[in-house]
């Protein structure tokens, strides 16, 4: 009797189309190399194929034991391999997806939205741009913001890419600050006062170890204030 | 006789410069710090390093980053099994049985036997690099040609596929997903552009460094988060109870076994101490007599794992001494020290520059031998950051990473490389997928591709060339029986209900 649910199905589903999109792609550079006659695109087809026949295996395996199908002995009982979690509704996923959007819009929109303002000045660093940059970081924030409340895991995942996101611009000296508060809230932090005392311990130890001991230079950010308070955080240790 | 000589005249030479001493003690401390912190590695350290080595000598900068690569693999342990955190891919079989010890309150045993164990495998595979380097290099030169490195990549991909994942097809796919990415970028033969997606950044492939990171440090992160926002957050356990030696003496037999295993491992090119840690790992669940309690916290995983992946250190050298070949992410980086140098790895070295060849052999038998005495010191501080809550630990480690991420290439598009693959790793291993495994498909794609492509042609393209050679015949048939056994497995046997279930 079949123990297939859906979840299995849109699983092998999703590797299926994954292969089909990757192996068609595999077409844009399937040239031939002088010295080799397999060329450029066998080794990722025959991977394409390996990932299609597990994800058949991995069906028929399911249709036959379910949930509880097959595995090697030490995976078994190993706690890496399998989180449950209640996060699994449609709603969750979507709102997810939301979320993790958030930064790739940040990394299109600016010299979009400067485009359709006809913002002249749009190389990096210029006033113009960043002004941009600004207001369309704090829109994005403020919509981060509208879905996290509902969301916490979802708001996790979506803050460091965010400040990944956003790092070239405002740079790592300004946002760090905000990104330790950030990610305490979100682990359940809520005391104000420890809030308070953490986060400059955590930013003073980082500053002083990577930038006053070993020079690392981290991103300053293009945009002003943040690229002056960088500078300023450099100059101030170095 | 001659060798004892070479090794007290380097040993002389290490500690009689005042310089040398300050650099080995730095590298001993740092190597074991940054394997040791959650969220950043020895390769972290390494690539921060790596620019300052060019104010060294040669002498200096190699033995400093040969002494990281002892300790940082040893440090790596500590954050396996405290916090399921491995500090680097070798370190990973390390936190399948570590971390369930850490949470049943027995981090002080697993941390204990990962001192001892690292030590004795360092320290055993440093004795043998010194006896044996020449006629193994000699061996290894003849008998292990693409065809054999490639059939052993294979294999090591076969036995990954059965350690980690749920089923064994999701270990499977997850080795594949990795071997996708190594994918992205140029290939290794035309130098042609693969899944650039008219992206500059693609066009020279995905950096390792901040994929490692976000797979294991960044997905652990999101884990917890989610257990924390769930409210089923288990804090770990303190303890600082140490095995007894009575313990340990009764997996001798594994011990030694994963001595053997580390160092043949670890002699190959490429391979290295991330395979000889799965390796070790899985033997020791093959030919064990309660094989079901691995993954559960067993003492014996954590030992067989943690002598293999430290026995491959001192073997790791010899390709890269004896033939210039890196066998990993850290020896690559050794690489790039000789040549701002003006220097190849390679058979001249022994002849040009035999001092810096016993002062860094010296350098890893003393940097193992220090795991043993600064380790147990190390383990009883590094034990109490179990103390911190983690919801001011985790914005640390994010941190951490983020500037080991950016540190590597000095780009911000690695910062999110290394999120966005947090992201997919929490993902992957909510549906039971194997972020080591996919870790192990990224290092190894691009060598089994490269010695694909060498035995293709050294073959002539006939694939019956195979045939010839013994020692690739014997590795690819291993890894065909290793994937048969696995999906009969799946198909055929009964299946057992897993003990989470009870």
């Amino acid at each position: 009797m079949s123990k297939l649910r859906t979840g299995h199905i849109v699983e092998v589903a999703f590797w299926l189309l994954l292969v089909l999109f990757f192996f068609v792609y595999s077409f844009e550079f399937n040239q031939d190399i002088e010295i080799y006659k397999y060329g450029a695109a066998m080794w990722p087809r025959a991977i394409l194929l390996l990932i299609a026949i597990a994800a058949i295996g991995q069906l028929l395996d399911q249709r036959r034991n379910g949930d509880r199908s097959s595995s090697n002995t030490m995976a078994k009982a190993h706690e890496d391999s399998a989180q449950e979690s209640d996060n699994s509704s449609l709603g969750w996923y979507v709102s997810t997806f939301i979320l993790l959007a958030i930064p790739f819009i940040y990394m299109v929109l600016p010299e979009k939205a400067a485009s359709l303002m006809s913002v002249t000045d749009i190389a990096p660093g210029e006033a113009g741009i960043g002004r941009v940059k600004i207001i369309c970081a704090a829109v994005l924030f403020a919509i981060y913001l509208m879905f996290s409340w509902r969301n916490h895991v979802g708001a996790i995942l979506a803050l460091p890419i965010f400040f990944a996101a956003l790092l070239e611009d405002m740079g790592f000296y300004a946002l760090a600050p905000v990104f330790i508060v950030g990610i305490m809230i979100l682990m359940g932090e809520r005391r104000i006062n420890r809030m308070a005392m953490i986060m400059p311990f955590l930013y003073g130890l980082l500053m002083l170890f990577f930038v006053k001991l070993l020079y690392v230079g981290l991103p300053t950010g293009n945009v002003r204030p943040f690229y002056d308070f960088g500078n300023w955080v450099v100059t101030l240790l170095q | 006789m001659e060798t004892f000589n070479n090794f007290l005249g380097g040993t002389a030479a290490l500690f009689g410069d005042p310089m040398g001493v300050l650099i080995f003690f730095g590298g001993v401390i740092g190597g074991m710090l940054f394997g040791a912190i959650p969220g950043v590695s020895m390769l972290t350290l390494a690539a921060i390093l790596l620019p300052f080595t060019a104010h060294l000598s040669a002498e200096h900068g190699i033995m400093l980053f040969s002494v990281i690569y002892c300790t940082g693999v040893y440090g790596g342990a500590i954050t396996a099994i405290l916090f399921n955190i491995p500090g680097a891919p070798e370190n990973a079989p390390t936190a399948f049985d570590g971390y369930p010890m850490t949470l049943q309150g027995k981090a002080g045993k697993a941390v204990g036997a990962a001192v001892m164990c690292s030590a004795i495998g360092g320290v055993v595979s440093c004795i043998i690099m010194m006896i044996a380097t020449a006629p193994i290099a000699d061996w290894a030169i003849s008998a292990f040609g693409p065809p054999e490195i490639f059939a052993l990549v294979f294999f090591g991909l076969a036995v990954a596929a059965s350690v980690g994942a749920k089923t064994f097809w999701k270990g499977w796919l997850s080795i594949m997903i990795g071997l996708m990415i190594a994918v992205v970028g140029l290939d290794p033969v035309g130098g042609i552009e693969r899944y650039n997606f008219d992206m500059p950044y693609l066009a020279a492939g995905i950096h390792f460094i901040p994929t490692i990171l976000g797979f294991f440090a960044v997905s652990e992160i999101f884990v917890q988060a989610e257990k924390k926002a769930t409210g089923s957050y288990t804090a770990p356990k303190l303890s600082v109870d140490f095995p007894t030696f009575k313990e340990l003496w009764a997996h001798k037999i594994a011990v030694v076994r994963s001595i053997i295993i580390g160092f043949f491992c670890g002699i190959l090119p490429g391979i290295g101490a991330t395979l000889a840690a799965f390796m070790g790992y899985n033997e020791a669940a093959r030919w064990s007599k309660d094989r079901m309690e691995f993954g559960k916290g067993k003492l014996e995983g954590v030992i067989s794992s943690e002598t293999a992946n430290n026995a491959a250190t001192g073997a790791a050298m010899i390709p890269l001494l004896a033939l210039g070949l890196p066998g990993g992410a850290l020896t690559a980086m050794m690489v790039g020290v000789f040549q701002m140098h003006d220097m190849e790895p390679g058979p001249l070295v022994f002849i040009n520059s035999p001092d810096l060849v016993w002062v860094v052999f010296a350098a890893m038998f003393f940097a193992n031998v220090s795991i043993l005495l600064v380790g147990f010191l190390e383990a009883k501080t590094i034990v109490n950051l179990l103390r911190i809550p983690f919801q001011f630990l985790a914005p640390m480690i994010l941190l951490l990473a983020t500037v080991g991420a950016y540190a590597v290439r000095g780009l911000t598009i690695d910062v999110v490389v290394m999120f966005v693959a947090g992201v997919a790793g929490f993902f992957l291993r909510r549906s039971g997928y194997s972020v080591a495994g996919i870790v192990l498909g990224l290092i190894l794609g691009k060598i089994g591709e490269q010695t694909f492509a060498q035995a293709m042609q050294m073959l002539h393209f006939e694939f019956t060339g195979f045939f010839n050679r013994p020692i690739a015949l014997g590795l690819l048939i291993a890894g065909a029986l290793t994937i048969l056994g696995s999906i009969y497995g799946a198909f055929f046997k009964k299946q057992p209900v897993p003990a989470s279930d009870n």
